[in-house]
């Protein structure tokens, strides 16, 4: 009796044939990555899902395009997952030596990239083009570590404040508040209680990423809590910002905690009037609220401040010159003026190059979309966001003291001591670990 | 005394054994046995996700367990978690499966029902919980509050996210343990119950003296494994709450990949998947000890 | 289990002398679907919403005044979330790489829990927990190595990738090792008696009569398998070999929050060849001839 006929009986002859097919076309569909004309060089190009499901058709169309702009180039795009997998997925390509010749991983990652030795240097390239000139500071610091630059901004993101214009309205607000101090008594004026039961938050900050709006706190009271091998949780900047967190949920106007996911539906299901979130999320929140929905900066206290998320193109090193030429040809096309003016207009992300602003048709989409412009006006203020190695870990270390502080379990400089103790311990531990 | 041909055949059933274990052994040795040896190996080196360069640490990772808070709360987390889902999706499930073992009218309607939250993709059942959990206006809360209950912020509250993921479980698991013990109970002699139904033992009596000895080895089977999923669960809580708020979620499979994707940490997150290996299997054994004895088999 | 075999009688002609009677009778006999129903509602609850959820508008999903139902039924949604990946070919490897799963398990597993439950060698109980090692050792502390692995093999980016680590099941063989042991003995012995080897006696006593334990895992290492997401993210990065819970990640993982209707729309079409594969196998619950009566 052989091993076969056991097969054929415990499963239909069809799920049999089925399965020695799919065996057979399996070998058969191995899609190793199809060799070009010897002339032409192939770059792969990973990048996750930022903002929609569209975006995998957005990016096929713009890698045809340029594909079919250049003959000497072949890109192939590889959609990566979120964020987190995309980083995951090129990581461990580089651990096996064989990394992709381009990906998009958010900014905060420069510092792990660079620790992996991962990434080639392209001052001297962007030097020779307009891109020191024409490009957003704040958005080409991102890139920037020691003063060399190390990709191209693609897909900046800050967070802004949204909110819901018919409960302004409703509740007699004029205008949304500019700072601190009127945020608590906007919020306060928000909050809607009916015996006591809580029917809207005057204000959610979008958990999850809530380390990320941390940091803006601290920059809106002057404090750039990083320095690239260290974290600055613990100074009286910091502590204020969160004492005035905890202000907020001690007067009942915001709550202790949420999820990224779970506010942005708060938001559009009316239970909260106001939300920090990113600009990312403009399109999504615009189209699926049931109100008018519009974004201000985020209120300021010694200064207005944000810090961006999003990402570059980053462009591998250890591949051959032809190959990073290749690259840095598709990251320089990929962020080129009129590319990036198409990619901000589908996406709600921002166009990097002051070019791309003042094109015909990003004018246009500003005079429809106005509060597209208030994130770029802001983006004037924002920096990087945490890049220090091991930045996963430490942002796990704020958001936990972060949550604990507002479920009242800590105080807020005891809080930001100890993650700032635990962050430093690690940052120390990768740097040491590194020479 | 084993005699000449009888040591023959005895040599010649286990050659046999072996062969048949041939094929699967290959395949565990190469995707199972390996990645938990080089894992032992890594647990006493400095390993960084993306780098080739490994230092040797000794005990270095299995010292810093003692001290990472976190370790032992999502140790704490996944014990607690596993003690309430598991004997009530279990419960739960051997109840349907009696029920529906049987030519029940609208039966693969029931079945169909109970079983195809297994079906739904985590990304997607874990964001549809997200909205039933919704604070004010999810339709849990509106359920509650309709009973006269307060109103629970569920995901947004340390106490209440947890038991949150667990009352979801037993929803998403149930029916997957019900589809076992049904099987389970598919093989089960008919006239066994019948002669019982004729001497007059009751329905209770007879879930509790006939069904459950009878499907006991799969009783036994839905344990253990149910044991060890419990432990694999990572998906809602990658989904749902990344951990939060406050670590209350952070179960020791999120824990892990944490350290291994996120940190970069090799050492540390082979180390944790070794303590991991080493507790369950405790575990299991306990297990084993007190209810394998008990487990009836119909065979030898 | 006499009482749950009857036929639902809620229409029994209610003559003069007993309608209260007949009801009471009624009750009776179908007291388990005043149980069962209840109960169920709310087991279908979440897939009610995603259905619905998949046909409204934006605008409807969390508009607390919108209601429950969609105001107009959007079946644009289904092309809408089909567009933003190759789903076709998705589907395609879908089924090549789940099918090829389920094939490779079926020959390994049954194989194995023969040999565990019906034969002795020396190691029997090591060899054992060494199967079970495969379900205690988390799978994403397996990824980094079998990653390397896979790359050895030269099969990076391709399906034979997807399937390879899960060839052999642990799972499985336990699942149906119980099975095998409660086949009793007798069977086997008459079985020998009338010149059956061992692989005969497998495939004619006991394949036929673990049929629901088969099928049961059969419909488990699907839905397990389907789902799948990390590892085929991991080792494929062509369209041409990716499967469905990719597509969907597209729609989920967003940064910006979900698209909520269109992930509801591609969730119900991920799910739907799996729901019917599970309706009729279920089905053949039930002809399993040991449960009909066996002497």
């Amino acid at each position: 009796m052989s091993v076969k006929s056991t097969i054929s009986h415990i499963s239909r002859r069809g799920v049999l044939l089925g399965g020695a097919a799919a065996v057979a076309a399996s070998a058969g569909l191995r899609s190793r990555p199809a060799y070009a004309a010897p002339d032409k060089v192939k770059v792969q190009f990973m990048y996750p899902v930022g903002v929609s499901g569209d975006i995998n058709k957005l990016v096929s169309t713009m890698i045809s395009k340029f594909n079919a702009a250049h003959e000497k180039i072949e890109v192939e795009a590889i959609y990566a997952g979120s964020y987190d997998n995309t980083e995951q997925k090129v990581i461990t390509a580089l651990g096996v030596g064989d990394p992709p010749a381009t990906w998009l991983p958010i900014n905060s990652a420069l510092q792990t990239f660079l620790g992996l030795d991962a990434l080639a240097d392209v001052t001297d390239k962007a030097k020779k083009t307009d891109i020191y000139q024409d490009f957003i500071p704040g958005f080409l610091e991102t890139a920037v570590s020691d003063g060399k630059l190390y990709g191209l901004p693609f897909q900046p993101s800050t967070p802004v404040l949204y909110f819901n214009a018919d409960a302004f309205k409703a509740a007699g607000i004029a205008k949304p508040p500019v700072t601190w101090d009127e945020l608590l008594e906007v919020s306060k004026a928000l909050t809607v209680r009916e015996n006591g039961e809580l029917k809207r938050w005057g204000l959610t900050i979008g958990g999850g990423w809530h380390d990320w709006i941390f940091e803006c706190f601290c920059r809106q009271n002057a404090l750039v809590p990083w320095t690239k091998d260290k974290v600055l949780f613990d100074k009286p900047e910091a502590v204020d910002a969160l004492e005035f967190w905890v202000k907020l949920v001690k007067a009942g106007v915001m709550p202790p905690a949420s999820t990224w996911q779970g506010s942005a539906n708060d938001f559009m299901a009316g239970r909260t009037a106001m939300l920090y979130h990113s600009t990312g999320s403009l399109t999504n929140l615009r189209t699926s609220s049931p109100f008018k929905v519009d974004v201000a900066f985020m209120p300021k206290n010694k200064t207005f401040g944000a810090c961006q998320g999003g990402g570059p193109i980053m462009i591998a090193k250890k591949q051959s010159d032809a190959a990073i030429e290749a690259s840095w040809t598709f990251a320089k096309w990929m962020t080129s003026t009129d590319v990036q003016s198409q990619w901000g207009r589908d996406t709600g992300y921002l166009a990097v190059r002051k070019s791309s602003w003042e094109t015909p048709e990003m004018l246009a989409y500003l005079k429809e979309v106005p509060q597209a412009k208030v994130a770029l006006e802001q983006s004037a203020y924002a920096g990087a966001f945490l890049q220090v190695p091991g930045y996963h870990k430490v942002r796990e270390y704020l958001k936990s003291a972060l949550d604990r502080t507002l479920a009242g379990e800590i105080k807020p400089d005891a809080a930001l001591k100890e993650a700032a103790d635990n962050s430093n311990r690690e940052i120390q531990r990768l740097l040491r670990r590194r020479s | 005394m084993v005699t000449g041909p009888a040591l023959r055949a005895r040599v010649s059933e286990a050659g046999l054994a072996y062969l048949l274990l041939l094929p699967s052994l290959v395949f565990l040795a190469t995707f199972t046995y390996w990645p938990i040896l080089r894992s032992i190996y890594f647990s006493f080196h400095d390993v960084v996700l993306g780098s080739n360069k490994i230092y040797f640490l000794g005990f270095e990772n299995y010292e810093r367990l003692w001290t990472d808070k976190l370790f032992w709360k999502s140790l704490g987390n996944t014990v607690f978690y596993t003690l309430v889902t598991i004997p009530c999706a279990i419960t739960v499930a051997l109840l349907l499966a009696v029920a529906l073992d049987s030519k029940l009218r609208g039966m693969t309607f029931y079945r169909s029902a109970f079983f195809y939250p297994v079906m739904i993709p985590s990304v997607a059942a874990g964001m549809v919980w997200v909205f039933l959990y919704a604070p004010g206006y999810g339709p849990i809360n509106s359920a509650i509050a309709a009973l006269g209950l307060p109103k629970v912020e569920w995901l947004y509250d340390a106490r209440w996210a947890l038991p949150a993921i667990i009352f979801m479980s037993i929803w998403k698991y149930a029916g997957y343990f019900m589809l076992i013990l049904l099987a389970a109970l598919q093989m089960i002699p008919a006239d066994l119950h019948e002669a019982a139904k004729l001497d007059g033992v009751s329905a209770i009596d007879r879930l509790i003296h006939i069904t459950v000895p009878l499907i006991s080895p799969t009783l036994y089977f839905v344990i253990i494994i149910g044991l060890l999923h419990s432990y694999q669960i990572f998906d809602y809580v990658y989904v749902m709450t990344q951990g939060g708020p406050a670590d209350a979620t952070n179960v020791l499979t999120f824990y892990i990949y944490q350290n291994g994707f996120q940190y970069q940490d090799i050492g540390y997150a082979s180390t944790l998947a070794n303590v991991l290996l080493l507790f369950v299997g405790g575990l299991i054994t306990l297990v084993a000890l007190v209810f394998g004895r008990r487990v009836h088999y119909l065979g030898r | 289990m006499a009482t749950l075999q009857d036929p639902i009688e809620l229409s029994a002609p209610a003559t003069s002398r007993g309608t209260l009677l007949a009801l009471r009778t009624a009750l009776r006999r179908n007291w388990l679907h005043f149980v069962l129903l209840p109960l169920m509602l709310f087991w279908i609850s979440p897939l009610a919403w995603i259905i619905i959820t998949s046909l409204k508008s934006r605008t409807e999903v969390f508009d607390p005044n919108a209601g429950i139902l969609p105001a107009v039924l959007q079946w644009g949604n289904y092309p809408a979330a089909m567009a933003v990946a190759p789903f076709g070919t998705y589907l395609i490897n879908s089924v090549l790489a789940t099918g090829g799963i389920l094939v490779c398990e079926l020959i390994t597993i049954t194989l194995a829990a023969y040999a565990f439950a019906r034969l002795n060698f020396p190691g029997k109980n090591i060899l054992f927990t060494l199967f079970l090692l495969q379900i205690m050792f988390p799978i994403y502390a397996t990824f980094l190595t079998n990653f390397v692995t896979v790359r050895e093999l030269g099969i990076l980016n391709s399906l034979p990738a997807l399937i390879v680590p899960f060839v052999a099941s642990g799972y499985g063989t336990f699942m149906l090792r119980q099975a095998f042991r409660q086949v009793p003995t007798e069977l086997a012995d008459a079985a020998r008696l009338d010149g059956c080897g061992h692989l005969g006696i497998l495939w004619h006593v006991y394949l036929p009569l673990v049929k629901p334990t088969l099928i049961a895992f059969s419909i488990i290492a699907v839905v397990t398998h389907w789902n799948d997401y990390m590892w085929p993210l991991l080792v494929t990065n062509s369209e041409s070999v990716r499967t469905l819970p990719i597509g969907l990640g597209l729609l989920a993982k967003s940064d910006s929050g979900a698209d909520w209707t269109r992930l509801m729309a591609a969730t119900v079409v991920v799910v739907s060849p799996l729901l019917l594969f599970f309706v009729i196998f279920q089905r053949r619950f039930v002809d399993s001839f040991m449960h009909a009566g066996l002497k």
